[in-house]
């Protein structure tokens, strides 16, 4: 009977899909995770293939929004800043793309960064940077010169 | 082998092909264990590290080489958090992975301790070191809001050196015993430290005693009567690290 039954789910283990295959045990990361890694069936991609980084179903919004966070927190350093200068060249250059470019698959290609929400994932970790600069003002000349021999190796 | 050399004519010396310039590059050949320094690589370390010296002119004291390649910044301790939120989040830089932290004891200098924070890029395969100094009561800014891996190396730099970090989630000992006072790695801590554990058999539990050596701590002379490197005769012994010219034309 058991052997019977065995082969029964043999049978039937090939011809369910992959999404109803009974799984090996019960990872809780996929559990706690269900709702946010679903994508919608119209989307050209199902998964990043990185832990821990979910599809975005719509990068432009969300890449326009940190972007334009991230010009306004430059916004409040002075102009001749070479941060502010440098990154604002990128950022403004990674807009228009997004501004233009509509097919996801394009934009990363033009970008040459990984996928999008890595794209999205390197902006985020940009505006935290950039608040960072402004709270702490790091424009500003030189602090505190080190102590006379504080980095001298060896140290006679 | 020869072939792919430099070809004689060029260098003008004697066309002998067993000159020891030769042998020498023939020997480096040989040798895959001994890390081969790419120009490219460093010259554009090196651009990268002016480049954040300009970024961070408040905090960045010295951009310098540490044995060829290993580019190192040595900030002010104020600027730990945003030098690290600047590495991590800038798009040329995007060096979002802490490798380690750990602290040096030197005590001969009036900031005993260093802070030393490794970093790597997974997008531009870099490493970076970002070193900061301290002593032993002023605080250093925790790198947690930064960096979420900090946490337990602090907690290391802090039971084994005593180095405090400002707004660290939970900062106490990891790696030594309950009720253990002293910190480890600090230079002036015996090698055999002061307290010895041991099972007592009459109490039947653990005790702690103040260790007793059996002998008295020999120091040995291990030195050779031969030399050692031939090959770094002339070296001088702070020639491992180069400093980087943050404004190489403007000063003269």
């Amino acid at each position: 009977l058991e052997m019977s039954s065995l082969g029964n789910r043999l049978l039937s283990f090939r011809s369910l899909s992959t999404s109803s295959r009974l799984p090996m045990y019960n990872n809780p990361y996929i559990a706690r995770f269900k709702e946010r890694s679903l994508v919608s069936d119209g989307h050209h991609k199902k998964s990043t293939g990185l832990t821990g980084l979910f599809v975005n179903e719509h990068p432009h919004r969300s890449l326009s929004v940190v972007y334009s966070r991230i010009l306004k927190a430059l916004g409040q350093m002075p102009k001749d800043y070479a941060y502010r200068t440098f990154t604002e060249q990128i950022v403004k250059r990674r807009l228009a793309l997004v501004q233009t470019e509509t097919n996801i698959q394009e934009l990363e290609q033009k970008i040459g960064m990984g996928q999008i929400e890595e794209v999205i994932e390197q902006a985020e970790y940009e505006l935290e940077a950039c608040r960072s600069i402004v709270e702490s003002k790091a424009w500003e000349p030189l602090v505190e010169e080190a102590p006379k021999n504080q980095w001298t190796w060896p140290i006679a | 082998m020869l072939r792919r050399l430099v070809p004689l004519a060029s260098r003008g010396a004697s066309a002998a092909p067993f000159s020891s310039a030769a042998t020498t590059e023939a020997a480096q050949e040989k040798k895959p264990t001994i890390w081969k320094i790419d120009e490219k690589t460093r010259d554009k370390l090196a651009n990268f590290g002016r480049y954040a010296a300009q970024c961070l002119p408040k905090f960045v004291q010295q951009v310098q080489f540490a044995a060829g390649d290993e580019l190192e910044l040595l900030i002010h301790p104020t600027g730990v958090v945003p030098v690290l939120s600047f590495l991590k989040g800038n798009h040329s830089a995007q060096f979002t992975n802490l490798t380690f932290i750990c602290g040096v004891d030197v005590p001969a200098r009036q900031n005993r301790f260093e802070v030393v924070y490794s970093l790597f890029s997974v997008r531009f395969n870099a490493r970076i070191r970002v070193r900061t100094y301290t002593d032993e009561v002023a605080p250093i800014e925790s790198a947690t809001p930064v960096f979420k891996g900090a946490n337990w190396f602090e907690r290391e730099v802090y039971d084994m050196y005593g180095v405090w970090f400002n707004n660290h989630p939970d900062l106490r000992r990891i790696l030594t015993d309950y009720g253990f006072e002293g910190h480890p790695f600090r230079k002036d801590f015996p090698l055999s430290g002061y307290n010895e554990v041991r099972y007592d058999p009459e109490l039947k539990r653990i005790v702690y005693e103040p260790s007793e050596l059996a002998q008295e701590f020999r120091k040995f002379d291990l030195e050779s009567p031969w030399e050692q490197f031939p090959a770094f005769r002339n070296e001088s012994m702070a020639a491992a690290y180069e400093k980087i010219e943050l404004n190489p034309t403007e000063k003269k």
